[in-house]
């Protein structure tokens, strides 16, 4: 065929393909109707094949590169990964952030263990080195308790806003810098831990544990927990990067990433509780035994659902004689 | 998967499509991409301030006992938020392509040429705080400096690439210019040997046909050197009259008899 009579005989088909695309990109071919949709798709593949066909009979001609950015364009149109159904987040938060939970707990393990161990060298460092307190021990309102003072807490909506924001941040930026061989997560972890630990000693040191852990625990079970899976997403994306395995290095991170992300956003969601908490109940009037045992029922709420939900039941497979038309395939009845 | 199909040069990537037919993708370089971003950036900085003066202004009006420390923090995130906020939502709405990238022609696909889904751009715009962690030239740059196809690692994470949509083809200009027949009135008497001949002596006489705008004596010389290489192929007798033939008539000649056998 000669390069004018494939223009010719094709190019109302490519014309109306063109036209579709622009009216799809409009619309994003979502107001089309059924039939233009089964259109649009047959469009396409017969684009395609003028594309091959293009490519081996005219592969220099201006016809073949205009063939492949016809398809280029068309086909991320057709071709897509399923939608995000608003349907589909209770369901997540039900089943599937407590699975992707115990899917990476070796990361997860690996980032409280950082977390403990910043804690454990914070606390050291504040019995150690006393003439050193002042400076390792961070200023603030619990820095004040622990010297015996009444500090003043802010104004709960704002200080929630607040915190959220901060933790929201952090556990993004664990996720977001794990890219870079996980060493930005692991620094955060043993930087809160050993915050951590230092207050702690200090508070210790002044008597006042109680009190100091009145304040903490109610949100900080939640807040920490969530702290640690995210430190444990950016453990696990450099892991990735730095162990791939059998696959390239792109594609290991990018398996990673599919698997890890789910439960880096769905921690950051599960930090406006914590937040919340850590505003309005952690400085509340109420006893510190109640706001211990606040805590408590956060923590043993938080874990049996990342440990319990969504657990998949392993009965035992039924020893049931497989149908003929099961293994053939074929609706009908049983030969006799 | 990454299902690259035969060679890409540097700034295309083929891949297999549903069809089994491969496309070429061209890659968005360096340069389209950073501009695509300074136009985002003209979008979504302004709108990330005003979030942040507005949560200010709530934030201080609110109560008079703020610490600072608070509200800037509070202000912060407002920023942090709405900025990178904006890159998802536009590339969930406008299917890959946010206002800076429709602008410069941009679009993200996934590496399978299809477009990406939730997860993929909710991967690239998180990994986005590391891309741009120092700002404008942020380790993002860098990567895609190197990047044989000019990926960020945004991009390498959520599986994607960023490929240019526009096309300097049109329909108009693909529908090539009719060869200049200026002096074969028809196609002449069967040349001799004429089905040793095909598609590519076809498409290299098209070529040389449809060619304006050269000076006669070159392109005389060009015809005369192109007709010494037809009557290789054609194998016409030493005393055919062909041969005799001024190279330019032959060529016509021998592209109008092709062009009806072909057709």
């Amino acid at each position: 065929m000669s390069l004018d009579t494939f223009i010719a005989t094709r190019q109302p088909e490519w014309s109306e393909l063109e036209a579709a695309i622009n009216q799809a990109r409009r619309g994003r071919l979502r107001s089309t109707s059924a039939t233009q949709l089964e259109r649009f798709g047959m469009l396409l593949r017969h684009a395609s094949s003028d594309l091959a066909i293009a490519r081996r009979d005219y592969p220099d001609a201006q016809v073949t590169e205009y063939l492949n950015s016809l398809c280029s364009r068309a086909n991320p149109l057709l071709y897509r990964g399923s939608p995000m159904r608003i349907s589909a987040v209770p369901e997540f938060f039900a089943t599937g952030l407590p699975r992707a939970f115990r899917a990476a707990w070796p990361y997860i393990l690996a980032s409280c263990a950082l977390l403990l161990l910043g804690f454990i060298g914070g606390w050291l460092a504040v019995v150690l080195r006393p003439d050193l307190r002042d400076s390792l021990v961070p200023h603030s309102l619990f820095d004040e308790l622990a010297r015996g003072g009444h500090p003043t807490v802010p104004d709960a909506p704002f200080a929630a806003a607040f915190i959220i924001q901060n933790n929201i941040r952090v556990a993004l930026i664990c996720f977001g810098f794990g890219v870079l061989w996980g060493i930005v997560p692991a620094l955060v972890m043993l930087s809160n831990g050993w915050m951590l630990g230092t207050i702690a000693a200090a508070v210790h040191e002044g008597g006042y544990d109680v009190r100091f852990w009145a304040l903490i625990v109610p949100h900080g079970v939640i807040e920490l927990s969530i702290i640690v899976i995210a430190g444990g997403t950016g453990l696990m994306l450099g892991d990735a990067v730095l162990r791939p395995g059998l696959q390239r290095r792109g594609d290991a991170l990018g398996a990673a990433a599919r698997s890890a992300v789910a439960l880096a956003v769905g921690a950051a969601m599960l930090l406006v509780i914590a937040g919340t908490m850590e505003a309005y109940v952690s400085p509340s009037g109420l006893p510190d035994a109640a706001k211990l045992a606040v805590g408590g029922t956060a923590a043993v709420l938080l874990y049996s659902w990342l440990l319990l939900a969504g657990r998949r039941r392993t009965v035992a497979p039924e020893h049931e004689p497989r149908s003929w038309t099961a293994l053939s395939g074929l609706p009908g009845e049983v030969p006799t | 998967m990454l299902r690259v199909a035969g060679p890409s040069t540097p700034d295309t990537v083929r891949v297999q499509t549903a069809e089994n037919v491969s496309i070429g993708f061209t890659t968005a370089g360096l340069g389209s991409r950073v501009v695509a971003q300074l136009i985002d950036n003209v979008i979504a900085l302004p709108l990330a301030y005003i979030a942040a003066f507005a949560y200010s202004a709530l934030a201080v009006s609110a109560s008079s006992g703020q610490s600072v420390t608070i509200v800037a923090g509070g202000a912060l995130f407002a920023l942090f938020f709405v900025y990178f906020g904006y890159f998802l939502v536009c590339e969930v709405v406008m299917g890959g392509r946010t206002p800076g990238k429709a602008a410069m022609g941009l679009r993200v696909v996934r590496l399978d040429g299809s477009a990406p889904d939730f997860v993929a751009l909710l991967i690239r715009n998180v990994v986005r705080v590391l891309d741009v962690a120092l700002f404008a030239a942020g380790i993002g740059v860098v990567i895609m400096f190197f990047h044989p196809l000019s990926r960020r690692l945004g991009d390498i994470a959520a599986s994607t690439i960023v490929v240019r949509e526009r096309s300097r083809v049109t329909l108009a200009t693909a529908a090539a210019a009719p060869p200049l027949i200026t002096r074969a009135p028809d196609a002449g008497p069967a040349v001799e040997g004429i089905e040793r001949l095909g598609s590519t002596e076809y498409n290299a006489l098209r070529t040389f046909l449809t060619r304006a705008g050269l000076a006669p004596e070159l392109r005389a010389r060009l015809a005369a050197d192109i007709a010494a290489r037809m009557l290789e192929r054609l194998a016409v007798a030493p005393s055919a009259p062909e041969r005799f033939w001024p190279p330019e008539l032959l060529l016509e000649r021998l592209y109008l008899q092709l062009d009806q056998r072909l057709r």
